[in-house]
């Protein structure tokens, strides 16, 4: 297939939803950073750039085709859980947990790009698996090994949010991939019953952020605080909200990290209830879009592929909305697009591109071919 | 590569799985959707109101540190509440006017704490800080008096650390003060916050790991003039651990009584476990100043004091040991078969070496001498003689195995090795070949040698253990936060298996310095047989004739030493006193000694009557 066909068969509807997603972002980032600035570049501008460094990873990663991301789906697998590893070992406390990893300008989060790495090799090991009369037991057995790996490495560090995410991804695509509905029975009393052992696992101060969870006034000057501050913030907005730069919550310093984890709660405040319900049928539009090209795929790696990255979005979407609202704990997942963060906009534009690339196996059989697909 | 197309029309099963997921999200989505509406649709009114009048205030509440005990169970560290003066930026109305009108009731920099609310306004307006602490009566009076001028500013009771004693205890352990730039930067996020008191000296230093609380915090509703109106939620603070030390309050203080004006060491330990009972350096300061946080002139003060009053002189001040380095050198010799201790030595009143003439204290010499009636007497040129006979290695090898020239190990901020010097130290760091000289010098303790009282009082308990050396403990026990304890028992550093006829041969030279006609009579106590050994750390070399050092000037007279151990037999106390510019060790440091040793076997003869009833 040539740069032009590959061009045009980009998937225009995803790509301009994320455009009006960053474009909000970036609003956003302004007016969540304008009165007590940063030093150095102004945030504002820095996520200018990485919306345009993330524009340019979707196009890079749309020119590969199908067949050579199926391909490379276990290498990167492997490198990223090496990578996890050195960052157990040597990455910066940032927070009280290992997330980052310096690479001398900027650091980065590799478990980030652990979750679309997890998502293709889940897609390659279930295509692989793919029977008629859906799959069993053991045929989950490799598949929660897989997840399970990068899941401690994320677990340990101790990031439990995106380690979370990594869980949820393992069971969308256990649906995807046709898991028989009496063994998802079973496997869903199974964890149930692990929960309290997860319990164990936790550290203090995540214990703690359940915890003020279920009671905010635990801890008043903590994560307790950044509730009750976020849900003040959101409700003050009102139906309309408070307009553009009026928001008062944010620029008092009341909101902890405004422009990064509760970007959401600025934009509600001052584009009110109508606002937050336009970014929300955005993020709809959006997934719905992914959902829709996972089961038009011909390809099963595709199909699988893409239903994970589209669940992927989902759970970040709302478990995002769902803590600045006060019904999920504080947990450091980022909204997509809209949250300032270079590690989060280039994940996702990464698994945008991904995703534009498998889609284009939809038109395979229209006009055969399969050739370049495996080429 | 290989056809991995898995060609297919379009499964169905797949297709409708993709749904069910479809579903879970659009199901969600409403979730979200109709969580939105209820808080700003349904609860719209309510979150304006908390959002335009945002009265809820953030006050910290400071733990208290944990209590401080002597080995008695007395308590030398506690936590006392304080009026403190608090400000919560965001309800100041006119900043410099404010404080323009506090600054005639309390005693603060207005510019400085103007910068400080500045910088607390921009990290969050809504959060109070302290400004002043320990404020008077009168203080608070006047303040509670002025509120309706001082919006923003009120008074809360807080805690803070207390040391029953003051400066008797100043330098071991320590003090405490607001958290610096730097330490907020170097701990751990969630370690600790703006404002906190943290350890900065001594114990509380050392061990601010286990004395720190967990700060508690309250969240209150306010009125328009910023005044707590209504407690919305509190989290209580926690008190931070407990230590046990191993010092006894009583010795420390006789110890700090006995060295009236003078500047110097007095520490005092248990030879068998290392037991750190007393340790003084003085002049001190009071830690009860840091505190409430000292002021500034207060702070130049301390600064500018040539007798360094901030400086821990047992641990950071470093000396030449003088002839208190006698016993090393004579058990070396007898350790290493170098020297009879019957042989005897022909004492002029002074050697000659080469061209130049080192000479004995005693002028008129002190005839012939042995090993015993050089080290009662404290004869130089006996040990000049022994200082050019022996390896200059071994002398140092054995110096530094008992403590001296090292880090002892204590558990106190800022130890100084202080230096023992050996041949390879003159040739990598000098840079040049071991002179003659330098041995006969070695002889005196005077040369590039110098030592730390602590290192000294820890090769002395080491003779009276007969070679083991002990790591000098003060801290017996720890009750952490949690409720768990630890105990932390005395530690065997090194164990030199001297052979007990030497040590015994020393020992009883010792006890001579004290009770034979020696240089120590002044440490003599009676019913209680006491050996040690005087030193005098020249500082400057008078030409020509012997001039007294108490003619001197006070910058230039001799530091005085005494280092001692009692009973003699069964050492169950060794303390040593240096005086820095006392002149004799025998007049000026002695008599410390003995004071000290005086206390410990009153304490203990009382605790034995106690126990008798």
């Amino acid at each position: 297939m040539n740069v032009r066909k590959k061009f045009v068969r980009v998937d225009w509807p995803v790509f301009l939803l994320v455009i009006a997603l960053c474009g909000a972002g970036l609003l956003n980032v302004y007016s969540g950073t304008r009165v007590f600035p940063s030093s150095g570049i102004p945030l504002f501008y820095k996520q200018m750039i990485w919306i345009l460094l993330g524009v340019t990873v979707f196009f890079f990663f749309c020119f590969f085709s199908g067949g050579f991301i199926e391909e490379f789906a276990w290498h990167v697998f492997l490198t990223v859980v090496a990578v996890l590893l050195v960052v157990l070992l040597v990455g910066k406390v940032r927070g009280g947990a290992q997330r980052w990893l310096s690479l001398g300008i900027f650091t980065f989060q590799p478990s980030e790009f652990a979750k679309i790495a997890l998502i293709l090799a889940l897609a390659s090991y279930f295509s692989g698996r793919y029977s008629y009369e859906g799959l069993g037991f053991r045929d989950l057995v490799p598949a929660v090994g897989i997840t399970l790996i990068p899941f401690l490495l994320v677990a340990l560090q101790p990031d439990l949010g995106t380690a979370g995410v990594f869980l949820i991804i393992l069971v969308a695509m256990m649906v995807i991939a046709c898991v028989r509905a009496k063994v998802f029975f079973l496997v869903g009393v199974g964890g149930a019953l692990a929960v309290p052992g997860l319990w164990f696992l936790m550290k203090n101060y995540q214990k703690q952020r359940v915890l003020t969870f279920l009671d905010p006034g635990r801890d008043p000057l903590g994560a307790g605080y950044h509730v009750i501050q976020s849900k003040i913030a959101v409700g003050s907005g009102g139906l309309l909200g408070k307009g553009y730069l009026q928001g008062t919550q944010g620029s008092l310093r009341f909101l902890p990290e405004q422009h990064t984890d509760f970007a959401f709660a600025i934009l509600s405040e001052e584009w009110g209830f109508a606002g937050s319900v336009v970014l929300l049928l955005l993020f709809l539009a959006l997934v719905y879009r992914m959902y829709y090209l996972a089961s038009q795929s011909q390809d099963r790696f595709a199909s699988f592929a893409c239903g994970g990255l589209a669940s992927y979005f989902l759970a970040h979407i709302v478990i995002n909305v769902a803590m600045v609202c006060g019904l999920f704990p504080v947990v450091g997942i980022p909204l997509p697009f809209v949250s300032y963060g270079g590690s989060s906009m280039l994940t996702n534009m990464m698994a945008l591109g991904i995703l534009a690339s498998l889609s284009r196996t939809r038109f395979t059989f229209q006009t055969g071919e399969q050739k370049s697909l495996s080429a | 590569m290989k056809g991995r197309i898995r060609k297919r029309e379009q499964d169905p099963w797949i297709a409708s799985r993709v749904r069910i997921l479809q579903g879970v999200g659009l199901a969600l989505f409403f979730l979200l959707l109709g969580r939105l509406y209820w808080l700003q649709v349904v609860k719209y009114k309510e979150f304006l109101k908390l959002s335009e009048i945002n009265r809820i205030r953030i006050r910290v509440v400071r733990a208290p540190r944990g209590v401080i005990l002597d080995r008695k169970g007395e308590w030398i560290g506690v936590t006392q509440g304080s009026y403190d003066l608090i400000v919560t930026p965001v309800d100041v109305e006119d900043l410099d006017g404010e404080l323009r009108l506090l600054s005639k009731v309390v005693e603060f920099d207005p510019g400085e704490i103007r910068e400080k609310i500045l910088k607390a306004k921009k990290a969050n307006p809504y959060r109070s800080i302290t400004v002043a602490r320990d404020l008077s009566f009168e203080q608070v009076s006047v303040v509670e008096f002025n509120r309706e001028a001082l919006p923003g500013f009120s008074i809360l009771v807080e805690a803070k650390r207390s040391y029953p004693s003051g400066p008797e205890f100043a330098h071991v352990l320590g003090y405490v003060g607001e958290a610096s730039e730097q330490e907020l930067a170097a701990a751990r996020e969630g370690r600790f916050s703006q404002g906190d008191i943290v350890g900065k000296y001594g114990l509380e230093k050392a061990r601010d790991d286990v004395l720190r609380g967990i700060n508690g915090g309250r969240q209150v509703e306010v009125d328009a003039a910023g005044r707590d109106k209504r407690l919305v939620s509190e989290v209580p603070p926690r008190t931070g651990g407990a230590i046990q030390t191993t010092l006894d309050a009583g010795i420390q203080m006789t110890a700090y009584k006995a060295m009236e004006n003078q500047a110097g060491a007095v520490i005092a330990l248990i030879p068998k476990t290392g037991d750190i009972l007393a340790f003084v350096s003085t002049p001190a300061f009071d830690p009860n100043a840091f505190s409430r946080g000292i002021r500034k002139e207060e702070w130049a003060l301390l600064l500018k004091d040539p007798r360094t009053p901030l400086q821990n002189k047992g641990l950071q001040g470093t000396y030449a040991p003088g002839s208190t380095v006698k016993p090393f050198l004579a058990l070396t010799a007898l350790e290493t078969g170098v020297q009879n201790p019957n042989a005897r030595v022909r004492c002029d009143g002074s050697l000659r070496l080469g061209n130049r003439t080192f000479r004995c204290w005693k002028e008129r010499g002190h005839g012939w001498v042995d090993m015993y009636k050089a080290i009662v007497q404290s004869c130089d040129v006996y040990f000049y003689s022994l200082g050019l006979k022996l390896d200059p290695d071994h002398v140092a090898s054995l110096e530094r195995s008992v403590g001296l020239g090292v880090l002892t190990g204590v558990e106190l901020p800022g130890e100084k090795t202080g230096l023992v010097p050996d041949t390879s130290w003159k040739r990598e760091v000098m840079k040049s070949r071991w002179q003659s000289y330098e041995s006969l010098l070695l002889g005196i303790g005077q040369g590039a040698i110098h030592v730390t009282p602590l290192g000294m009082v820890s090769g002395y308990a080491a003779i009276a253990t007969g070679g083991k050396v002990m790591r000098p403990r003060l801290v017996s026990r720890v009750v952490r936060m949690d409720g768990t304890s630890e105990e932390f028992p005395p530690v065997l550093q090194r164990d030199l298996s001297w052979s007990p006829h030497n040590v015994a041969i020393i020992r009883r030279a010792l006890e001579g310095v004290v009770n034979d006609h020696g240089t120590g009579g002044a440490a003599r106590l009676p019913g209680i047989v006491v050996g040690g050994k005087t030193g005098t750390a020249q500082i400057v070399s008078i030409k020509g004739k012997m001039i007294k050092s108490e003619d001197l000037p006070y910058e230039i007279r001799d530091h005085a030493w005494f280092i001692g151990f009692a009973p003699v037999s069964d050492p169950e106390i060794c303390v040593v006193a240096l005086v820095e510019h006392g002149g004799h060790g025998g007049s000026a440091a002695a008599p410390l000694v003995k004071a000290v040793m005086e206390e410990f076997f009153r304490l203990k003869q009382d605790a034995e009557k106690g126990g008798d009833q």
